[in-house]
């Protein structure tokens, strides 16, 4: 403490070079931010705007518009296609936010003891997240493939092998889930990880001295502790799922949108529109919908959660 | 350097990498790399995108594009520049939309039936008229030109054309105790045949099962068997016994268990990696699979035989196949359409040559231009074998791939996905296709439907 006044008087007697370095560390702070404010200006920002101005126009994509007000916010309203990719996306999100939320945790309970190897294990539950969601379609691809798949061979034991898991229109969603809630449970694993770590020690010795039996101790310590990070967990799920990568790129690699339109979702719709159609404008409607129900809805969780501190009201 | 509560002078050694210098390094790769994206403006410098790239491993087709650019360059101040898009990302992918939305598309560009109305009514292909040669437009085979032209211009030129067959496995169907007169002629036939050809660990028969233009593609064939087609007079003819047939027959394969929902590789098209494999016994695809054969899996043995045909109907198939195009706001359009009309169009011996080279050597198509058919036949490349058939058999069946808009395209795809893979009835499918595309025609303003 001593040493700590003694620094604070010197620097107390310097004050201009203390305020010419102080906007120093300002400047350079504002420099060492600018690439991510400036990122986001430029690829998320400003493209908003632009996609919200798109939307009141009909654009080919060859440099061609034409004002045509709401028309592409009407259209929506008589699209079966539309419909049909919301209907898919709903049921995805149903499927694979609580199972992906429930395998992260899991998991994270698991690897949260240490154990020999807990490391190795860790990395490799981490490992689908690490790759390129065009090669783990390829890989699941080549795994599922129609009678000649290692997993569709494994299956024929159960009566499964002649199960068709990415071309039959009944078994591509939920396929197309499972894969997806391999792919990101290591990513949610690792978030738990950290929130559980954050657990102060001292709660669960507490409450293993009062008796409490380890689902009491997860029931009543653990996961009122973890609110916050369930809530951060279930957020990012909730917009990756309708909007993230998984959405997009394991669907184009998977299926196409097929069967049948059964893995159609709402943003392989949109891209369909936009790069195969030729319907930009129309797009980038959707998209404007799209992003103000996924705004609305967080806005929503916030509010009712208190940001995932349930416990503290 | 000093510490910032003391003032005092630092004793530690000043670090390698400082604040400054870690922002001012940042800030040159961001320009290196905005730099870098950045096309050239010169219109002596013409870029040419195609999915033909160089591979490590020998391409005959990589070195066709090299050759032919690389003639041009010697004797021309406006020099073409190729540029190879993975053929995943050009074929389905968003890289030439992208390019174009942005304003910097191509100078010349590969296109496909599929695409060429959308770029065509959106003003993007120049006229390539004025530029042919005399004589160039009577030298290709009747059909070759229609689906490119509009209202008589000629927009994009053929580089070959890519006709349908099922190719089949001579050893799977001696297995079955099949032999050659057993080659099924009919749809009824097809699917007796496909029974006894499937076992535990093979299909008897391949369709495409994935959704796209491809699959549109391949199934078109079937609807034209029986006199069907989607747009005449400006009204969709869709809903029609033709239609319902057609998308029958592929729900038959399904129902009877013959067909795969899910292909190997690259789908139904990669004979290598379906039929050459055992995972099937039968598969439809185009010419370009004698080639794929050849090159991949030499000792394969496989035959040919045409489309099979519903009873009472006439054999047709599917003439598919790229064109090069030139983009009307490109830096130097007259160049690139008199480089375009050079390499594909020109009627002396060294561009006739060129031409077979492309569809003999390089690849194995049917060639587009009359002159090239009979210069390749004397050079004896469809004098035997299955390329015989083809240039014998399946060409006098030949019709164009048609260039449906897309919401047409998807029209049709839903009712061939609804059918195959859902198994749902081919006559509601077919009427709400039909309904689809009438409603699309209502309000549709560009080139002619064909």
């Amino acid at each position: 403490m001593a040493a700590l006044t003694s620094i604070t008087t010197k620097a107390a007697g310097k004050p201009a070079m203390s305020a010419e370095r102080r906007k120093r560390e300002t400047r350079a702070a504002w420099l060492f931010l600018a690439p991510d404010a400036i990122g986001l200006l430029v690829f998320v920002a400003i493209p908003m705007v632009f996609a919200l101005a798109l939307s009141l126009f009909d654009v080919d994509g060859f440099g061609n518009y034409r004002w045509i007000g709401l028309d592409n916010f009407h259209r929506m309203l008589s699209d079966p296609m539309l419909g049909r990719a919301i209907g898919v996306t709903v049921k995805y999100v149903v499927l694979f936010v609580p199972l992906s939320f429930a395998f992260g945790l899991g998991l994270a309970l698991l690897v949260w003891n240490k154990f020999p190897g807990v490391g190795m294990v860790r990395t490799l539950l981490f490992l689908p997240n690490a790759l390129s969601l065009v090669v783990i379609g390829l890989l699941w691809q080549f795994l599922l493939v129609d009678k000649q798949g290692v997993l569709t061979k494994m299956g024929r034991p159960f009566g499964l092998g002649d199960v068709s898991f990415l071309g039959d229109p009944k078994w591509a969603l939920p396929t197309y889930v499972l894969i997806s809630v391999w792919y990101s449970m290591g990513y949610q694993m690792l978030l738990f990880l950290a929130g559980l770590n954050d657990i102060d020690g001292e709660h669960l010795d507490a409450a293993r001295v009062d008796g409490a039996g380890a689902w009491q101790r997860f029931r009543h310590v653990i996961w009122p502790l973890l609110g916050p990070t369930s809530f951060f967990v279930l957020i990012t799920s909730l917009v990756a799922s309708v909007t993230g990568l998984q959405a997009f790129d394991l669907v184009y690699v998977l299926t196409k949108g097929g069967p049948d339109n059964q893995t159609s979702t709402i943003v392989f719709y949109i891209y369909q529109q936009a790069f195969s159609f030729g319907h930009f404008g129309y797009a980038a409607a959707i998209t404007v919908m799209l992003v103000l129900f996924l705004v609305i809805v967080t806005a929503a969780l916030f509010k009712v959660t208190g940001g995932g501190r349930l416990h503290a009201r | 350097m000093t510490t910032p509560a003391t003032g005092q002078q630092s004793t530690s050694p000043r670090p390698v990498l400082t604040r400054r210098a870690l922002l001012g390094a940042g800030l040159g790769l961001g320009a290196a790399a905005a730099l870098s994206a950045c096309g050239s403006d010169d219109p002596n410098d013409l870029s040419f995108w195609n999915f033909y790239g160089p591979s490590p491993t020998p391409s005959t087709t990589s070195d066709w594009f090299k050759s032919v650019t690389d003639e041009w360059n010697r004797n021309n101040d406006v020099k073409v520049r190729p540029r190879f898009i993975a053929g995943s990302a050009y074929l389905n992918g968003n890289t030439l939309q992208t390019a174009f939305s942005a304003g910097s598309g191509p100078d010349i560009f590969l296109i496909s039936p599929g695409d060429f109305l959308r770029y065509q009514n959106g003003g993007a292909l120049l006229d390539l008229t004025p530029y042919l040669p005399e004589g160039a437009r009577e030298d290709y085979v009747k059909g070759a030109l229609d689906t490119r032209t509009v209202d008589g211009k000629v927009y994009a030129l053929p580089m070959e054309i890519e006709p349908l067959v099922v190719y089949y496995d001579k050893r799977a169907f001696e297995q079955a105790h099949l032999a050659e007169s057993d080659l099924p002629r009919t749809w009824d036939q097809f699917l007796d045949v496909g029974t006894k050809l499937t076992n535990r660990n093979r299909f008897g028969a391949l369709f495409e099962t994935l959704p796209g233009y491809y699959q549109n593609f391949v199934w078109y064939p079937f609807l034209w068997q029986g006199g069907g087609g989607a747009v005449a007079d400006g009204k969709s003819i869709f809903d029609s016994e033709a239609a319902r047939g057609a998308l029958g027959f592929w729900r038959e394969t399904q129902r009877r268990g013959i067909a795969p929902k899910a292909a190997l590789g690259g789908g139904s098209g990669d004979t290598p990696s379906n039929l050459a494999v055992g995972y099937c016994a039968m598969q439809q695809s185009g010419i370009w699979a004698v080639a794929d054969l050849k090159t991949q899996v030499p000792k394969f043995e496989y035959g040919i035989f045409p489309l099979p045909i519903p009873e009472g109907g006439k054999q047709v198939t599917d003439g598919g196949g790229w064109a090069f195009a030139v983009n009307a706001r490109g830096k130097n359009p007259e160049a690139a359409a008199r480089f375009v009309s050079w390499a594909l169009a020109s009627t002396d011996a060294a561009g006739i040559d060129r031409a077979r080279r492309w569809n003999t050597v390089a690849k194995t198509n049917l060639p587009p231009r009359t002159s090239v058919r009979k210069a390749a036949e004397a050079k004896g490349d469809f004098t035997s074998g299955v390329l015989k058939t083809f240039a014998t058999s399946i060409a006098p069946t030949l019709r164009s791939e048609p260039r449906y808009p897309p919401e047409v395209y998807k029209a049709i795809s839903d009712a061939i996905q609804s059918t195959q893979l859902s198994g749902n009835a081919p006559a509601g499918a077919a009427r709400q296709a039909s309904d689809v595309i009438d409603n699309f025609l209502l309000t549709y303003r560009g080139g002619s439907i064909l």
